[in-house]
């Protein structure tokens, strides 16, 4: 029993196995909701909110009625997935006792951050879906856009990593000459009776929604808590994925995600053809790309994306919260740039949906992505290695 | 817990979020002299994983195993 208390709480899971089961989970949610895992839409929904009620009519703003804006986020099944993700998270993070509140040593971060995080909002909804709905649950609906969306997220990122290494960026770090003294360990443990209690109200919350037939907000609410206890656990960062690889040469992070998907396209292509669905297609153009490279260098800049910034904020980690803002700012200035600044003609009225189901079929659709898929590993093995190979280099030279 | 040797150098990353604790790691560690030792404070749940990996992964060896200091952890790595 302690054993495995303290293989779900004290340890981080392995993230091949976390992200075969959000690949899974999220083929299913699908098939029960015909929606996808998606949190940038409820974040610019709620700016949308905000403004409402800041006296802002945005009824008549085109991206408002495309992402439907109805109700509060208390009434929408999207709104529920992302409240889920950050109870979700935080629940672990109480039972684990690993709440702090974690305040940068470098003050520039908050700058980045914010900045950051509006430039990965803007990026994420103008190419309509962030690492979720334009990658990770994207490629499983054969959308062409989220192809687009991975070559360019890896070019923003791969400029947001050159950044990362300039000095006036990163800043010094705090190396002192000789051994200093860790922090106080407090005897007294509370956090895990919090996040008991927390997780009690929840499971109420749920069956509260389910017995008054409120079906898709509890099942919004219930995979919501799975994907963030997911995605906490395993510290999913799909910033990381790419960044880490430019920067020192780790894969663990890419190679997870990739096999996710696969695992994902896989039981996605099941469940459209058991249950008949259409799969969730959007616009390929020019904007899946400016939107990609955008949100690559945003998130790198930000330290995270849209989904990894939630568990960083319940872990206490301060700097996610002017990201957080940022990302709603950043998504809400593109709801309004859509059709008031003319992006909408400029670089998304040209484009087309495309469903590689419906262009070369489920068997082409399915071989297709697996080819895709297992280019990027190898693409990413080879990264890895290349830059082993020099830095060994250079250690020898040295 | 008692530490074979006096560390050399200390890298107090408190507060910093990833990726900063490993580029910071690995620099810092590229600045010594071989067989100098650092400990490295850090408190970011990710670092937890990537720190001790990638140091490793670029040919530094711990002195001992990583410390769990409560919602931080202690590492001892030599250059």
């Amino acid at each position: 029993m302690k054993v495995m208390l303290n293989t779900i709480f004290q340890r981080h899971w392995n993230p091949y196995v976390v992200l075969l089961i959000a690949g899974l989970l999220s083929a299913l949610y699908f098939g029960l909701t015909s929606t996808v895992w998606a949190v940038t839409g409820e974040f610019t929904r709620l700016g949308g909110d905000i403004l409402l009620l800041l006296g802002v009519n945005v009824s008549d703003w085109q991206y408002y009625e495309m992402v439907k804006l109805k109700g509060s986020t208390w009434n929408r099944p999207d709104g529920w997935i992302v409240w889920g993700m950050f109870i979700g998270a935080l629940m672990m993070v109480l039972l684990s006792n690993s709440f702090k509140i974690r305040l940068p040593q470098q003050k520039r971060r908050y700058v980045q951050g914010f900045v950051g995080g509006i430039i990965a909002g803007f990026g994420a909804r103008l190419a309509l879906g962030c690492n979720l709905a334009a990658f990770f649950t994207g490629v499983p609906q054969f959308s062409l856009h989220s192809w687009i969306f991975i070559i360019a997220t890896g070019i923003g990122t791969f400029f947001g990593a050159k950044l990362t290494k300039m000095l006036w960026w990163k800043g010094r770090p705090s190396l002192a000459r000789g051994a200093a003294q860790p922090s106080k360990v407090k005897a007294r443990v509370i956090q895990p009776y919090l996040g008991a209690a927390i997780a009690i109200a929840y499971i109420g919350l749920m069956v509260y929604f389910f017995a008054t037939g409120q079906k898709l907000l509890g099942l919004g609410a219930l995979f919501g808590l799975a994907f963030g206890i997911l995605i906490e656990r395993g510290q999913i960062c799909f910033t990381s994925a790419f960044r880490d690889l430019f920067l020192v040469g780790r894969s663990l992070m890419a190679k997870a995600i990739i096999v996710g998907m696969a695992a994902s396209s896989v039981l996605t292509l099941i469940v459209i053809s058991i249950y008949d669905l259409n799969p969730i297609t959007q616009i390929a153009a020019l904007s899946t790309f400016v939107g990609g490279v955008l949100f690559g260098l945003g998130i790198v800049m930000a330290s995270g994306c849209e989904t990894g910034m939630m568990y960083r904020l319940m872990e206490g980690q301060v700097l996610f919260l002017p990201v957080f803002v940022g990302n709603i700012i950043g998504a809400t200035l593109l709801a309004y740039a859509w059709d008031h600044l003319g992006i909408y003609n400029v670089l998304v009225k040209s484009g087309a949906k495309i469903n590689l189901l419906d262009a070369i079929g489920p068997v082409g659709a399915i071989l297709s992505t697996l080819a895709m898929l297992g280019m990027l590993y190898a693409l990413t093995v080879y990264r890895e290695r290349n830059y082993h190979r020099h830095f060994e280099l250079k250690r020898a030279a040295k | 817990m008692q530490t074979h040797k006096e560390a050399d150098f200390t890298l107090d990353l408190r507060g910093e979020s990833c990726p900063y604790p490993v580029i910071y790691t690995l620099e810092a560690l590229e600045g010594m002299k071989k067989g100098e030792l650092l400990q490295v404070i850090t408190d970011c749940p990710g670092s937890f994983r990537n720190v001790p990996e990638e140091a490793i992964a670029h040919g530094y060896t711990f002195a001992q195993e990583p410390v769990k200091n409560g919602q931080e952890y202690l590492f001892y790595i030599y250059a």
